[in-house]
């Protein structure tokens, strides 16, 4: 059997399909968590289940509201568990209404019902039963009651009865519709009515008789049949909940409570910039390097003892090179950095299951909208801190195209957990004082370089203007400790997979492709070896940010695309080698082949490996977003050349701060005239907007044009 | 200052804890409309203003039971009665 699972978004879909399927899916507390079907199995039986994307109606306004649509019509699903979130009787049985309307057999999982008490809401089950005619199960997904009772009740189920919606002029316009179409057709009376609402999806299967009943009927009401059906529906369910819900008059909820003070007018925005410096201060400040050193001290000591073992039992010298210098080396590199992630992936998830995303969004909506984002676009970019690809698919929750495409490019400028090791290696050597500020500061400047960048795309690319924000704001909640614990193991545990694959993969090629010459030879300086020679061969691209001809530097830059923390992994085995295995060796010494860098040089190379194009894995996330290999090419062309310029201008700028050409205070005067000057030619530009808008003219008018 | 009773206004013009009845959707554009109706908003609806955003846009309403964002631009599209 196959079954569907349908609900309103942040219904706890998801928290019932793991309970259903002992699976550990994505759960958050804000809407639209399910950006993408999944299947799994019911535990304990043959049941296939498909989880879709939480939608509110029939008729989708976004991307992935769309896949739970496509789902209902062309997969054709045996049964369609329809989660109803209790506490939110009155919209959730919209969709019902809808779903009750196709051929499939539906049941319904009232969910939520144990915390119904507490809001002051009863519900009489068997009189709604009875008013839908449909099976109506009560469970808690999230502690898991009731949940043998629905899968039980998955075989009895009956064909469900048809239920009398809309008054008799609809009622009669359905009747004959359905006279007119194809008999072997699916889902008829469905799709009567979405024929009266004038949806895209089925005007195939208009006739000139039925355009004529349709044109009929509305002449019948005074607004469109859109609206009416839908004002139906309602009333409908008003009528319904009239007999079956008793609600009690409620005081100010605790949500409503936090909401005073974390939405209040004066604090709201301290406590959202407290929270996230905390997050970042926390993970990728003190604790987070104090931890690194640990790991790092550890994988220091097993690189020792395993050499000394290799060469107490006499092995080869490549072999042993290519253990310590490729394998231990590069990947411990990388691993070093997991109890960091581990800070910001409870940090991240924390955010998620408590509904403080949700605020966040609302918060900065007016600010984002200003760059042509929306709201929304922030939970993409604070999932986007711990990983761009589930990030860049989150941005399926904004509705406009331009907005989504935007946040979509926009989403790998936030530095993500991969970046972080490169963050954390450079300003824990370059600037040991004040590595927790270099570092909140590179997270400052992606914060501008995306407002800039929005602002060019707008202007050049993205020229739309109407946009909207119409979302749900869920209740606070409490998260779950166990949820919570199983997302960061999850993410954690992709982590350091990709360390012991992919990483480890890259890291003995690069070994390999060190420790040779073109002519196979072993143990040639390193300066000779292949990497070297092709490193040597486009390192010019990277002198103007370090000022240097370096190919070590290129190669590391350039296996960013497979992993960023590739680039920590590259530089670490690269050294390795160079300095002639001498333990403890660090990255950055004088004589090593790194030891050219200074501090600007390093924030250079930083903020380009930053800004520059994001991994594979990510650039396959933005095809699939932006819809096509171009406009994924113009978007990683489009980043690269921004990181490029960006290191360029820090680089310059900074070089010359170091040998004491400028002053700072030269550079900040000449700043603030920068922006001075920009603001004015900004503000005249805008002028000019708003002077033509008033413009009787303004329509025929050639300088809008 | 409160808004008198049966006045008809646009949702905009309300403030936090006014309630007023919808009487009229005047959205232009299909899709936010089609949006706006399957959220609940239909004429005879009460809504009821919850929260402002502390930027002052977009604004949190509670109908039907739960609470919903919208901007200020669409509220201004529809047409209310003040109930209290």
């Amino acid at each position: 059997m196959k079954i569907g699972l349908l609900g309103n978004q942040n219904s706890g879909k998801t928290t019932l399909f793991n309970c259903l399927t002992k699976m550990n899916a994505k759960i958050g507390n804000w809407p639209g968590v399910t950006i993408e079907k999944k299947v799994g199995i019911i535990a304990g039986t043959k049941h296939e289940i498909v989880d879709l994307p939480g939608i509110y109606s029939l008729s989708p306004y976004s991307v992935e509201e769309e896949v739970s649509r496509n789902f209902v019509f062309e997969e054709k699903p045996d049964v369609i568990i329809n989660i109803v979130d209790a506490t939110a009787i009155e919209r959730s049985l919209y969709l019902t209404t809808q779903l009750l309307e196709l051929d499939t057999k539906v049941i319904i999982a009232l969910n939520m019902a144990d915390i119904l008490e507490k809001k002051g809401l009863k519900i009489d089950i068997s009189k709604l039963e009875n008013e839908l005619g449909t099976k109506i199960v009560q469970i808690s997904a999230l502690k898991e009651t009731g949940i043998d009772e629905l899968i039980k009740e998955l075989d009895k189920l009956d064909k469900k009865e048809c239920i009398n919606i809309y008054d008799s002029n609809i009622e009669t316009a359905i009747w004959d519709i359905e006279k007119h179409l194809d008999k072997e057709l699916n889902h008829k009376r469905f799709i009567c009515v979405k024929l009266l609402e004038q949806d895209e999806r089925f005007k195939l299967l208009k006739t000139p008789v039925i355009n004529n009943i349709i044109k009929e009927t509305k002449k019948k009401y005074d607004t469109d049949l859109e609206e009416i059906i839908a004002e139906q529906r309602y009333n409908y369910i008003s009528r319904t909940k009239e007999k079956c819900v008793y609600q009690k008059e409620m005081k100010e909820t605790i949500s409503d409570k936090l909401d005073k003070i974390l939405l209040n007018k004066f604090i709201a925005f301290p406590i959202f910039v407290v929270i996230m410096f905390c997050i970042y201060y926390l993970s990728v400040g003190v604790i987070g390097s104090y931890t690194v050193d640990i790991i790092g001290i550890l994988i220091e000591f097993i690189g020792e003892n395993v050499n000394n073992l290799l060469i107490s039992i006499n092995t080869a010298e490549w072999v042993n090179s290519l253990v310590v210098d490729g394998v231990i080396e590069g990947v411990g590199a990388v691993l070093s950095f997991v109890p960091q992630l581990i800070i910001l992936f409870i940090c991240i998830s924390l955010l998620e299951t408590t509904g403080y995303m949700s605020r966040i969004a609302l918060l900065l909506d007016r600010l984002f909208r200003k760059i042509g984002l929306s709201g929304k676009s922030l939970i993409p970019f604070i999932v986007g801190s711990g990983c761009s690809v589930p990030g860049i698919m989150g941005s399926r929750i904004i509705e406009n195209e331009d907005e989504r495409k935007m946040t979509v490019i926009l989403t790998p400028f936030i530095p993500c957990s991969a970046k972080l090791p490169i963050i954390a290696l450079f300003a824990g050597y370059f600037f040991p004082n004040s590595s927790g500020l270099v570092s909140a500061s590179l997270y400052f400047f992606a914060i501008i370089v995306i407002i800039l960048s929005a602002l060019i795309m707008k202007k050049f690319v993205f020229k739309n203007v109407s946009s909207t924000y119409i979302s749900e704001l869920p209740e606070y909640k409490i998260p779950s400790a166990k949820y919570v614990a199983k997302d960061v193991w999850d993410k954690v545990i992709a982590f350091i997979k990709r360390a012991g694959t992919t990483i480890l993969l890259c890291s003995v090629v690069i070994w390999f492709l060190l420790s040779f010459s073109f002519s196979l030879e072993y143990g040639v300086d390193i300066e000779n070896s292949m990497l070297a020679q092709i490193g040597n061969k486009i390192s010019w691209v990277f002198y103007p940010m370090i000022g240097e001809k370096s190919w070590g530097a290129t190669v590391s830059a350039i296996q960013g695309l497979v992993a960023k923390e590739q680039v920590v992994s590259s530089m670490a085995v690269i050294n390795g080698l160079a300095e002639d295995v001498e333990e403890g060796s660090q990255i950055f010494s004088k004589t090593g082949v790194f030891g050219f860098f200074t501090a600007s040089a390093a924030y250079a190379f930083m903020v380009f490996n930053l800004f520059s194009a994001p991994c594979f894995g990510a650039i396959g996330a933005m095809r699939r977003e932006l819809g096509g290999k171009r406009k994924m090419l113009k978007a990683i062309a489009f980043q690269t050349i921004l990181a490029w310029i960006l290191a360029t201008i820090v680089y310059q700028v900074g070089i010359k701060i170091e040998n004491n050409v400028l002053s700072i205070s030269t550079i900040l005067i000449t700043g603030i005239i920068a922006i001075a000057l920009i603001g004015i030619i900004v503000s005249k530009i805008k002028d000019k907007n708003s002077e033509c808008s008033n413009c009787p003219y303004n329509k025929d008018c050639s300088k809008i044009k | 200052m409160n808004n008198e009773k049966n006045k008809i206004t646009n949702l905009a013009e309300l403030k936090v804890g006014e309630i007023a009845r919808v009487v009229k959707l005047n959205i232009q554009d299909k899709r936010i409309k089609r949006h706006l109706l399957d959220m609940g908003i239909t004429r005879g609806v009460e809504i009821k203003i919850k929260k402002i955003a502390p930027m002052g846009d977009p604004i949190d309403v509670e109908l039907r039971g739960y609470e919903l964002c919208i901007r200020k631009a669409d509220l201004e599209q529809i047409e209310v009665e003040v109930v209290k």
